[in-house]
């Protein structure tokens, strides 16, 4: 028989899945009420009135993931064959998988020395405003006892 | 090689094995995702100090069924911004990789029914591991999509958080499972069990290092957004995170998925280390003992995975990246190629480890440069707004020889200009 027959139990399954999730929608339907108000459909905003529509950008970020995610799941799926077939492959095999694995790993120091791969907010520079030659600790800082302490300085 | 079921031709006999087969696992995991729910509330309320739920049934154990009756009767809410096709379909996309991933796992030996060679498993295709990994993809396109189609903030933000995070962790947790697959040579599941046998010492957590194990066991607990990986639906930022506008059963479905994908990775995680259903037996009722010790391993995962919850605080979303990318990938592609390499002779072996420190020490490197580019745009004034303003009013205000030197300040996560 074909080879397929292995997967009849994991298709049963599916529709047994299926005709589950649907039932309970069904049952749902039925058994539940029906009093939609527009409170309960606007968007869930932890009470406040929404005001703005929720974006439709991201960080580039998340995209910049998923590209280098398929890297890896590539190379991933490329072990999966070489694994089964080790033993008879033997140092032959090891060597094509060190050589390929050094060419994935270089991609992957340079990805990460670009900082492709870094996340959160840069650290930045707060300025520190002192740069004013007039106003000095010897101009602005009274001392007791010394002249223009009286209240003239003020 | 293959179901040996389906050897002969597949007849009425085999059909209703079949069928029988495929009702039983679907009753066991309906039954073991109520009695994980109530588990999980009892255990974590007994190491909080708390009594948890003791009303419905002896001891609480009805009480996850009592919530499930209680979410049919809750009114079906959709918030008028959705997409209505998506936003319908997504549970189901959720729901069904859980049941299927299921399907692979081996509960217990062979048994002969009406001559009959029945594995005590739903299906074993010869691709297990590759459906395996297929499957737990699918149900990155549940969240999603549930929380794309809401037309709400909090949603999408969880969704492409949880999304990031799945695909980030599915690349070690192949590299991992790839180390068990050189040891059994065997996509099939039931044959990775098999060269498991007969001693415990035999077991992949054992003859791959242990390294593998734990690898598949941090990225599969952020698979499956378990805490302390659950920044998908982080309270504190998110309120429910994909789920928000979810009621009624669809939020029950959810619900049942993120448990079901619990126990069958436990399952998993036992039929790919542990030996699955291997262990001493007795002479009487032969065929039960292996499957009470496939349960029982795999009790003990479930109550690893509630301990975890109870223990551990959550990361901050960059650490979980990092832990990801930088150190598990690297981590678990160099400890295949070692366990490749001295599985041929041990000069190979010697070798390929001194060239995996090296490359340790390049990766490194690349992280060291990496920072420094990060404190080098800081004085640029990062990639923000927010950063060139800070850099200008520094050009325009410092002297000469005054005491107006920068500061870096720590990358706090509020003010932050770039990312």
């Amino acid at each position: 028989m074909g080879s397929l027959d292995s997967y009849i139990p994991i298709f049963l399954l599916i529709v047994l899945g299926i005709a589950f999730a649907g039932l309970s929608f069904v049952g749902s339907r039925l058994l539940a009420p029906q009093r939609p108000t527009a409170a309960k459909e606007a968007p869930y905003e932890c009470g406040i009135v929404p005001t703005h529509e929720p974006s439709s950008r991201f960080p580039v970020r998340f995209y910049l993931v998923a590209m280098i995610f398929i890297i890896f799941d590539i190379e991933v799926i490329f072990l999966f064959p070489w694994a089964v077939v080790f033993r008879q492959l033997h140092t032959f095999g090891l060597v094509e998988v060190l050589v390929f694995a050094a060419a994935v790993f270089v991609s992957f120091v340079y990805l990460i020395s670009n900082g492709a791969l870094d996340w959160g907010p840069i650290k930045r520079i707060r300025p520190v405003a002192t740069a004013d030659e007039v106003r000095t600790t010897a101009s602005t800082v009274r001392r007791h006892g010394s002249p223009g302490a009286s209240g003239e300085a003020a | 090689m293959g179901d040996p079921l389906f050897s002969n031709g597949v007849g009425l006999a085999v059909w209703i094995i079949v069928v029988v087969k495929v009702l039983l696992a679907f009753g066991f995991l309906m039954v073991s995702v109520m009695l994980m729910i109530w588990f999980e509330r009892k255990v974590i309320s007994d190491m909080q100090n708390r009594i948890g739920p003791n009303r419905a049934g002896p001891f609480g154990i009805l009480q996850t069924l009592a919530d499930g009756i209680k979410l049919f009767f809750k009114e079906d809410l959709m918030p008028d911004k959705a997409d209505r096709f998506v936003f319908k379909l997504a549970p189901y996309l959720t729901v069904l990789p859980a049941f299927l991933i299921f399907t692979l796992v081996p509960v217990g030996g062979v048994v002969t029914i009406a001559h009959h060679v029945v594995e005590l498993q739903v299906a074993d295709p010869p691709m297990g591991i590759l459906l395996l990994l297929a499957l737990s993809s699918v149900a990155v396109y549940g969240t999603m999509l549930a929380g794309w189609s809401s037309g709400s903030k909090y949603p999408l933000l969880g969704s492409v958080r949880a999304s990031a995070q799945m695909i980030s962790y599915e690349a070690a947790m192949g590299l991992s499972v790839a180390a068990v697959i050189l040891e059994s040579h065997s996509l099939s599941t039931r044959a990775i069990v098999a060269a498991q046998a007969p001693h415990f010492w035999d077991w992949g957590v054992f003859r791959t290092g242990v390294v593998p194990f734990l690898v598949f066991f941090v990225a599969v607990t952020a698979e499956l957004n378990r805490p302390p990986f659950d920044l998908t639906e982080g309270e504190q930022e998110l309120v429910g995170g994909f789920h928000t506008e979810y009621s009624s059963i669809r939020f029950a479905l959810f619900f049942l998925a993120e448990f079901m994908n619990a126990i069958t990775m436990s399952a998993i995680m036992v039929t790919l280390f542990f030996g699955g259903p291997d262990g001493p037996g007795f002479h009487f009722v032969r065929w039960l003992w292996p499957i009470l010790w496939f349960l029982g391993k795999t009790l003990v995962f479930l109550y690893g995975y509630v301990w975890i919850r109870a223990a551990l605080p959550r990361l901050r979303y960059d650490q979980l990246m990092d832990l990801g990318w930088k150190r598990l990938i690297p981590l678990s592609l160099g400890w295949l190629l070692v366990i490749a390499a001295t599985s041929i002779n041990a000069v190979w072996g010697f070798s390929v480890l001194g060239g995996g420190i090296v490359a340790a020490g390049v990766l490194y490197q690349s992280l060291r440069v990496s920072s420094r580019r990060r404190e080098a745009l800081a004085m640029e004034g990062g990639l923000g707004r927010a950063g060139r303003l800070a850099s200008h009013q520094v050009q325009l205000r410092s002297v000469p020889d005054g005491p107006g030197a920068p500061v870096v300040t720590g990358g706090g996560t509020s003010e932050g200009g770039g990312s």
